[in-house]
């Protein structure tokens, strides 16, 4: 059943009512969503995680969020991960979800980041939830694809 | 067989899209006076025919031929209003502009957070599809 639309509409009306809230502040408004998202990720990973069994190694938990985790929630795989093996791993979503509909290429390019925040607090809520403290971060250079980058620091 | 152009109104009669292919004869007026007057006539003869119909029926308006080019029309409950202009010999495009609704409009103009919805179409991914998916009609 498509019920992902459910959620994509109350996306986008999230993220536009965090822009009349805090008319000016991209930054604020990223941050804020990105709060809301952790919250969320949190959840959702105990949620998915419930019936497996505890993860081996960091890399293992990473593509837990690449397939289970992402199929979960955007019912599709990440297409590529990459990693420096120094706590560094870049996720590359050639087809994201939440920015497919909106162009394939260069319109509404800058207001991308804002659709993005909430996933990458979602994330990073996961991650915390097996005890990883990390930072994520998106970018995206063309609709729709865009990477999500993880940093774990050493510690 | 060809396809002319193609109107997208809504239900206040601000035109959200206008689009041609081929159009030999300009109307000689400026484009909003065209958009208002297109939108007037389709407004007045739907109400028309539903009004002095002989008989019960399903749809109501869905299209009228001239000596030159026929219009087909479809309306989603919505009340939006989908217009397209093709040359006469080609039969009852509605299927097509249903289509256009379902799986275009709403695709990417409902769904994408940046359209608002009453304003003029501004999405190029929404006209790109759109192009593609007319040009591939057989009647074009």
């Amino acid at each position: 059943m498509a019920d992902e639309f459910v959620f994509e509409f109350l996306h986008m009306e999230i993220v536009s009512y965090f822009e009349k809230q805090t008319e000016e502040d991209d930054n604020l408004i990223i941050s804020k969503l990105e709060q809301m998202g952790c919250r969320v990720g949190q959840s959702l990973s105990e949620r998915f995680t419930r019936d497996s069994p505890r993860f081996g190694s960091e890399l293992d938990i990473i593509k837990f969020i690449c397939k289970e985790f992402w199929v979960g929630t955007f019912k599709k795989q990440v297409d590529n991960l990459r990693t420096n093996h120094l706590g560094v791993y870049v996720i590359l979503d050639s087809r994201f979800k939440l920015l497919t509909h909106m162009s394939a290429g260069d319109q509404y390019l800058e207001s991308a980041p804002k659709y993005l925040a909430y996933t990458c607090g979602l994330v990073r809520g996961a991650l915390a939830s097996f005890g990883i403290n990390s930072v994520v971060t998106a970018e995206v250079s063309s609709m729709p694809s865009c990477k999500f980058q993880i940093m774990i620091p050493k510690t | 067989m060809t396809i002319y152009n193609m109107y997208i109104f809504d239900r206040n009669g601000t035109c959200l899209f206008y689009q041609e292919w081929q159009r030999n004869k300009s109307s000689g007026m400026p484009q909003e006076e065209e958009f208002k007057l297109m939108y007037g006539l389709i407004f007045s003869i739907k109400s028309f025919v539903s009004r002095m119909s002989p008989v019960d029926f399903k749809d109501g308006f869905t299209n009228f031929n001239t000596n030159f080019y026929k219009l087909h029309f479809f309306e989603p409950p919505s009340g939006l209003k989908f217009v397209l202009n093709t040359s006469l010999n080609v039969e009852s495009l509605r299927e097509s502009l249903q289509y256009t609704y379902n799986s275009i409009y709403v695709e990417y103009v409902v769904k994408n957070p940046l359209c608002s919805l009453n304003a003029p179409i501004k999405s190029e991914l929404f006209k790109e599809k759109l192009d593609t998916y007319i040009r591939g009609l057989p009647a074009f």
